[in-house]
């Protein structure tokens, strides 16, 4: 009888608690992640990256997205990974296939995020998101105007 | 008999518990019926058009310029929302939908909260019309534009629910409404722009002007596949007019490497690479008559 009675009281909590110990998704982070970006900055457009582990001896996942920067403007590129992601999130933008700036430098593994740019050139930019030794994620990057 | 029972009854709660939330979107309806027709075969890839799509500019940075050139606030600029009752097929709904986001846009940057409650109503009214009303919170959209504290969280909700809407649209087999939206966005931005360069003489706007050669230029793109419906048709018609005004516009660029800086505490780069638009005075008034004609054409019932 005791047992039964323990089954049940366990069976309950299972069933209550599983319904409010949700992984954090990646949408769940946009509006936080653009809230922590947001000083001097208006959010603009976010990124939800989802990426599995990279294969052994192939490439590490990249997510890729095409924007329109503005000269004359000051963006802010940040990222936040979710707690649950084994890989921590890398934002990298490029001009066609020029690095402009990472996130984070490899060699020094030091963080850079967020960062500003300064446009002097209108026109199509890319942002690649993806994890460090290519471990797997899910991150949101987001892009923000910065107010002069 | 009575522990397996139990056992059993406790481990399908427990397995009917483990569920992962499943986003807003889930459940949507799907079966919308277009005033439009899909077309059978697009000719441009449709990874391509999402990539086009993606990267078109937010009303909120043509917005902020306005602001920061320090043109006052006008409602003389922003299409009326008298006539939103009289929007009542899907692509109406879907370009007026971008043109009312543009002036939300405008309004989130001035932080007109009086005047952002009567628009929040006509893109509640046009989302729903659409079935997309569901990425909008009204209740907490109206209750945070009328919170003078909330301005900030009114212009991120706006934003991103614009945003989300385009992704759920191109997603769900519905990019032609994505591109309507994007294109009523972009003319309404556009027309804000010449309003006030027609006003006032600012370097800064002028060149920002001439810059939406490019856009528009995508804006074609991700519309040409679909040009076999009436309404993308005659929209790609008046897109055309305003194209040949700005193909006369000249944009060169510079070469020249990043510097890194830091700036109140964090690393700013600046692009010394430069991109310079020649734009006379006749052509800028050319493309201020026509923007005016097309738009107001456009959104005339």
């Amino acid at each position: 009888m005791i047992r039964i009675l323990v089954l049940i009281i366990f069976g309950f909590l299972f069933v209550f608690t599983g319904r409010f110990l949700q992984a954090q998704s990646p949408t769940d982070l946009v509006e936080q992640c653009a809230n922590e970006a947001s000083e001097n900055a208006t959010y603009l457009k976010d990124f939800v990256v989802k990426l599995a582990e990279a294969k052994p001896g192939s490439k590490h996942p990249i997510a890729r997205y095409p924007l329109i920067l503005s000269k004359n403007n000051v963006y802010r590129f940040s990222v936040c990974t979710t707690e649950q992601s084994e890989g921590k999130a890398v934002i990298r933008l490029y001009d066609s296939n020029h690095l402009i700036f990472s996130s984070y430098d490899e060699d020094t593994q030091e963080e850079f995020n967020p960062f500003n740019f300064l446009c002097r050139k209108t026109g199509i930019y890319h942002v690649f998101i993806s994890f460090i030794d290519g471990k797997p994620g899910e991150a949101v990057g987001i892009l923000s105007y910065v107010t002069k | 008999m009575i522990q397996k029972t139990i056992f059993f009854l406790l481990l399908y709660a427990v397995i009917s518990s483990c569920h992962s939330r499943k986003g807003k979107l889930a459940q949507a309806d799907l079966d919308v019926i277009d005033s439009l027709e899909l077309a059978a075969n697009l000719q441009v890839s449709e990874e391509a058009i999402d990539e086009i799509i993606q990267s078109v500019s937010s009303p909120v940075e043509m917005a902020a310029l306005i602001k920061e050139i320090g043109t006052p606030f006008s409602m003389d600029y922003l299409a009326t929302t008298d006539y939103v009752d009289r929007y009542n097929t899907s692509s109406q709904m879907a370009f007026s939908l971008g043109i009312f986001g543009a002036d939300l846009g405008y309004l989130n940057i001035y932080k007109n909260n009086v005047q952002i409650v009567d628009y929040l109503m006509a893109i509640n009214q046009l989302a729903n019309g659409i079935r997309v009303g569901h990425f909008f919170d009204f209740v907490r959209l109206n209750q945070l534009a009328t919170s003078r504290e909330g301005i900030d969280s009114l212009m991120y909700i706006s934003v991103s629910s614009f945003n989300n809407i385009d992704s759920y649209l191109r997603e769900n087999n519905r990019g032609h409404l994505s591109a309507l939206m994007i294109t009523g966005v972009w003319i309404e931005c556009l027309y804000l722009a010449t309003r006030v360069a027609s006003e006032t003489s600012n370097p800064l706007l002028n060149e920002r002007i001439g810059e939406q050669k490019l856009n528009l230029h995508n804006l074609l793109l991700i519309l040409n596949p679909y040009k076999d419906q009436k309404p993308i048709a005659d929209l790609l018609t008046q897109l055309d007019e305003v194209k040949e005004v700005f193909d006369q516009v000249e944009i060169t660029y510079e070469i020249g490497v990043p510097e890194t800086v830091e700036k109140n505490g964090m690393v700013m780069i600046l692009q010394n690479e430069k991109s310079i638009v020649k734009l006379t005075d006749e052509q800028l008034q050319k493309i201020i008559n026509k923007t005016e004609e097309v738009r107001n054409k456009l959104i005339a019932i």
